[in-house]
């Protein structure tokens, strides 16, 4: 059914409920999937999926409620649902549906030219990537992954108050992990590429990273436990700022779920410290003109040298402020009640090379992958224990691979212990949100082996 | 759901290009969400998730289509550019579609949607004021409550015709402590395989209990000292152990592609002879039970290790295929969007001998983690690692005192061969399974066990 059609029933029908205030926010994408073993297609997904998601004000109560069967059968429920959730909710916050902003950035997200890169490209090129991991090294015994993707999507927005706006965006991903081995001893390497730009899909280069990583892990072995100077490697610096990015949430900062409550304009960070959310970033993951209510989005620097300026807000966090909407309300899918979260969101890097950092060490350890950020860590405390792998750097050079250690400590308490910040900033995988983080120095982490 | 004539007319479509076996999985599901900070309703959501998924397999190789247009014109389309992935010519397979009604294992009582949210909000508030009113130094509450009322109806060119309904309920609680700027939480979210009546057979304020009880005591506990020692791990949650350092090891999707640790490995001496484990995806009414898996197979009692040594693995139908061997009814996925793969149901380490009070008695020095957090694993290498969101130093035999921010890590094979002590106290407990094919709910579980020796990161140092 046309979706605008669809609206205009569920809003009548809404009227006849009682709903004042009413939104419809409809998704639909494209996906494909490719997966290679041993030089053959192991699994090829196609999806074309859609759904609609509804919310409105009942007795002045926000009420949600979503379908992915869009057709007349599904109109009653949606209402009916929605009611049932307004009239359990008692929150008092005021919420609103939002008749929209004064002015849109101009922001295209959706790349002609990667039309180009076919199915028939996408499947031979993650041949290639497979092919080019087992001919870098004979240590290469498996490759355990191998996958290309892509999606399109448009995602619409109207509601009963005058907003209309509608996005189109897609992207291109792939994944290699390898195995390598040698006598009894096994390591593996990943390597993730995520971009609306052809060109980065180079299949060598890709796998060159992959088996890099896993061949330096070889002979591994655990350090003796104490406080050293750490580098987080670029990769492993943004999964720590992925992990405890909800810290700058206006609703966990309400909710006294952070720390950082109170210390708006305040220092939070080491001086070299300055913490972006660009939603407009060209070829950004999580690059939006609008978020999930439908205010226009802007970059922001969260925190400027070290001080705290703003805290990531939605529409109802904001007014509990008494400030303005950052254009940070996010749903997880369309089904999700609007919350929270960054765009596209890194610490901006440094002018030293990765090599210069290493070189300022005398004893330390390089982190360069970290293992359970869901269950280790704690973002209400800010503590994490994690385990980790790296290399020994002795004397400025790096001596050996590192593994079986974990590390220990605070992110609120790290963020000032940051004193040297390189110039390779890099994006890793995108989650509620896409984090980029140059490598990082810090002056010391509790290390077990 | 679907009419078995349009079945089978997608499921011919999706053989014209030489594909040798063709599924269709439909699925109509409800969920209702709704979430409590402070005592207060603040977040309630439900819907409806509708798709249809078609795979295919020819030889080894696989491809999955999925959609959420049920018509018969684009049913057929998606079947076509499905079949499109594959190149050749149509075999003379014959389909005969013939509908089965299986014994339901999991009965349930009162239908989530015939509860009103009304009464869900009542056990929320009271699982609230409980764990709020423990100790004035819980700081915050926050419970959500989840169902999940799922109808599936699979089908498949070997003329399998099958629905089955699941029904799930959960209510997650998380109690915050708070101490001057710390924080420190405790978790319990009990679930079962039933409607609203999983609600009258358990006691919500234990659970509550449980969660302030663990936060209060690890805000006034020591950083936990690392280094190398035995660890006894309790009952339950702690089976989440095995379920990472081992249990997903032995899922066909890495033994197959000789990618685990355990591939090759039958009837070898693979853990210690103290050692036996088991999925089961019949437990009645159990978190990760159904009467079917995703493939529509019936799930069973798989033993993986007996005694020490490994019998088999969890095999869905496609990995079946390049194992050479029988699936095992362990093919799930979390909904329509994800083809099928070998997966856990309910694993856990079975039940021995010795008395709870045996293992921490016979313990001189070492680490009691009375509640595992999450953890992860590289099924590859075997390195896994878990939080502890519960543990105690163990001195002369006793518990001494509580410690917090610890991390256990090593690896599985090591572990399970290290296993020196055995409780005679099984349970089992929730939790969600994210991998290839989804987040799927599982339970995990074992006995009170010791395990000589784990390398234990904790904040304070030797």
């Amino acid at each position: 059914m046309n979706i605008r059609d669809f609206k205009e029933k569920l809003f009548s029908l809404g009227t006849e409920n009682g709903f004042t205030d009413m939104e419809v926010y409809f998704n639909a994408s494209n996906n494909f999937n490719v997966k290679i073993f041993k030089g053959e297609v192991d699994n090829y997904t196609v999806a074309d999926e859609s759904g609609l998601a509804f919310r409105g004000l009942y007795k002045g109560k926000m009420g949600y409620a979503f379908t992915e069967k869009v057709d007349e059968t599904s109109l009653g429920i949606l209402i009916e649902e929605a009611k049932g959730n307004a009239m359990i909710i008692e929150d008092e916050d005021e919420v609103e549906i939002f008749a929209g902003s004064e002015k849109y950035n101009d922001f295209e997200g959706y790349s002609k030219a990667l039309d180009e890169f076919t199915p028939e490209k996408k499947i031979q090129f993650a041949k290639d990537l497979e092919k080019e991991a087992f001919a870098l090294d004979s240590r290469v015994v498996a490759v355990n992954y191998c996958m290309m993707a892509s999606g399109e999507g448009e995602r619409i927005i109207i509601n009963n108050k005058g907003l209309e706006k509608s996005a189109k965006d897609n992207l291109a991903y792939c994944y290699l992990s390898v195995v390598v081995k040698e006598g009894e001893n096994i390591k593996t390497g990943a390597k993730f590429v995520a971009s609306t730009n052809i060109t980065d899909f180079h299949a060598k280069k890709i796998a060159e990273k992959a088996v890099k990583e896993a061949v330096s892990m070889l002979g591994a072995e655990t350090v003796k436990s104490k406080n050293y100077p750490v580098i987080f490697r670029n990769d492993a610096a943004n999964t720590m700022l992925e992990t405890f990015s909800s810290i700058f949430s206006a609703e966990n900062v309400q909710k006294d779920l952070s720390l950082l409550k109170g210390k708006l304009g305040k220092n939070i960070a080491s001086e070299k410290i300055t913490i972006i959310d660009d939603p407009l970033m060209e070829n950004g993951f999580a690059s939006t003109p609008f978020d999930a209510e439908g205010v226009a989005t802007y970059k922001k620097e969260i925190v400027s040298q070290g001080k705290l300026n703003t805290f990531l807000h939605n529409l109802k966090t904001a007014k509990k402020d008494g400030t303005e909407s950052t254009g940070n309300a996010y749903k997880a899918s369309f089904k999700g009640s609007v919350g929270i979260a960054p765009s596209n969101m890194y610490i901006s890097p440094g002018e030293k090379t990765y090599d210069q950092l290493v070189e300022n060490v005398e004893e330390g350890i390089i982190i360069t992958d970290l293992q359970g950020l869901h269950s280790g860590t704690n973002a209400v405390s800010g503590d994490f224990s994690l385990a980790a792998q790296g290399y020994l750097v002795q004397n400025g050079k790096i001596i050996r691979p590192v593994d079986q250690i974990t590390i220990a400590g605070n992110f609120y308490e790290l963020l000032n212990e940051i004193e040297d910040i390189a110039d390779d900033l890099e994006f890793g995988l995108p989650s509620r949100g896409n984090f980029g983080s140059p490598s990082l120095r810090v002056k010391g982490i509790a290390v077990s082996g | 759901m679907l009419d078995k004539a349009l079945v089978q007319e997608v499921l011919n479509q999706a053989l014209t290009t030489g594909g040798d076996f063709a599924e269709v999985f439909v699925e109509d599901t409800q969920t209702t969400a709704i979430g409590m900070i402070g005592g207060i309703v603040e977040e309630s959501n439900s819907g409806r998730d509708y798709g249809i998924g078609i795979r295919i397999f020819k030889g080894h190789n696989s491809v999955y289509a999925y959609t959420n247009d049920s018509s018969k014109e684009n049913l057929l389309k998606v079947a076509s550019t499905a079949a499109a992935a594959l190149k050749g010519t149509k075999g003379d397979l014959v389909i005969n579609l013939t509908k089965v009604d299986i014994l339901n294992n999991h009965p349930i009582a009162k239908i989530p949607n015939t509860v009103s949210k009304n009464q869900k909000v009542e056990i929320m508030k009271r699982a609230y004021s409980v764990a709020k009113n423990y100790s004035s130094e819980i700081s915050q509450v926050v419970v959500r409550y989840l169902d999940v009322d799922q109808k599936i109806l699979i089908a498949n060119t070997e003329g399998l015709f099958v629905e089955d309904r699941r029904i799930r309920t959960r209510l997650p609680i998380e109690a915050i402590a708070s101490k001057g700027t710390e924080k420190q939480s405790g978790f319990y979210g009990p679930g079962a395989h039933k409607g609203f009546e999983f609600f009258d057979g358990i006691d919500v304020d234990y659970y509550a209990t449980e969660a302030a009880r663990i936060a209060t005591t690890m805000i006034n506990a020591e950083l936990c000292p690392s280094g190398k020692m035995p660890v006894i791990i309790d009952n339950e949650f702690g089976g989440v152990i095995f379920h990472e350092a081992c249990g997903h090891g032995l899922e066909a999707t890495s033994v197959a592609k000789k990618t685990s640790v355990f591939a090759d490995k039958v009837g070898e001496q693979v853990a210690s002879e103290l050692v036996t484990a088991i999925d089961d995806g019949t437990i009645p009414n159990a978190w990760g039970s159904s009467n079917i898996d995703d493939e529509g197979m019936k799930t069973q009692k798989n033993i993986l290790i007996e005694d020490g040594i490994l019998k088999g693995y969890m095999i869905d139908k496609l990995n079946a295929r390049r194992m050479g061997m029988e699936p095992t009814g362990s093919g799930r996925r979390q909904n329509y969007k994800f083809a099928p793969t070998s997966r856990m149901t309910n694993t856990y380490i079975a039940g021995g001998k010795s008395t709870p009070e045996e293992i921490i008695a016979n313990t001189e020095y070492g680490l009691f983690a009375k509640y595992m957090g999450g953890g992860s694993v590289n099924p590859a290498t075997g390195e896994f690692n878990f939080a502890v969101n519960e543990g105690y130093l163990v001195k002369n035999g006793k518990i001494d005192r509580p410690v917090r921010s610890a991390t256990l890590i090593g690896r599985g094979i090591d572990v399970l061969k290290k296993i020196d002590m055995v409780g005679n106290n099984l349970g089992l407990g929730q939790g969600m399974c994210g991998s290839l094919s989804g987040a799927i709910p599982t339970n995990v579980g074992q006995p009170m066990i010791r395990v000589s020796e784990i390398t234990v990161g904790g904040r304070k140092g030797e």
